[in-house]
């Protein structure tokens, strides 16, 4: 198993090194290995985790939430009740950005296409335009 | 010919619809519409209610349907053509529709 000092995992992660440690701080990260001399060692199971975290963030799940289905996460099938709803919840959130999201890629996909059959100009502008009108 | 078959029992039949999909910066577009338009009139223009859509002002209804290039030609809310079809494979599309419609 390969291991990492906080810069690497920073880099990797794309975290600071000091919410890297307040991720450990308020338990989101298990206590962190140390070397001999006292440095944090990262292992693939704490990326997997941070990675996880940091997915979570960009779908704007609270810490709070994230510390829950990162519990899920470990051991779904002992999770509490609460613990299994709150994935469902989120489960349906993850679900239905999918599909925003995949209509604003169809959205742009159109509008690429636009321009490049067009030798006139790019409509692109104008499309993004009548979208904000709405 | 087409004409012909549907005309003897058109009363009271449902409208096929025709989306035609264009937009300002497309050269085949026209041929598109001019297409749709040859065609629904070689089989039967009452039977079909032929609308064109330009995808930039109705961008989401086009995405809904799939148009992701125009020209695009739906039928009855369904995206058949990207591109432009030959004039013989679209009234066999058109015909086909209001064969459906009919049963």
């Amino acid at each position: 198993m390969s291991t990492y000092r906080i810069s690497e995992v920073s880099r990797k992660i794309n975290l600071s090194a000091d919410t890297l440690r307040y991720y450990e701080k308020i338990g989101l990260l298990p206590p962190v290995s140390r070397n001999s001399a006292g440095i944090r060692v990262y292992d693939d199971q704490d990326l997997s985790r941070l990675g996880f975290i940091r997915r979570a963030q960009t779908m704007n799940f609270s810490l709070a939430e994230i510390g829950q289905l990162l519990e899920m996460r470990t051991s779904p099938q002992n999770a509490r009740n609460e613990v299994r709803e709150l994935t469902q919840r989120k489960l349906l959130e993850v679900e239905k950005n999918l599909g925003e999201l995949g209509t604003l890629r169809d959205e742009l996909q159109l509008l690429v296409n636009l321009c490049q059959g067009s030798e006139e100009g790019c409509p692109i502008l104008e499309g993004i335009a009548q979208k904000e009108q709405r | 010919m087409f004409g012909f078959i549907f005309l003897a029992g058109s009363g009271g039949m449902t409208v096929v619809l025709v989306e035609v999909f264009i937009s300002n910066f497309c050269e085949k577009c026209s041929n598109a519409m001019f297409m749709v338009e040859q065609e629904t009139a070689r089989i039967d223009t009452t039977r079909f209610d032929v609308l064109t859509v330009d995808v930039i002002e109705q961008i989401d209804h086009a995405v809904a349907l799939g148009v992701l290039a125009t020209p695009a030609i739906a039928i009855d809310g369904k995206l058949v053509f990207t591109g432009l079809p030959t004039p013989q494979t679209l009234r066999t599309e058109l015909v086909k529709h209001i064969a459906v419609d009919d049963k």
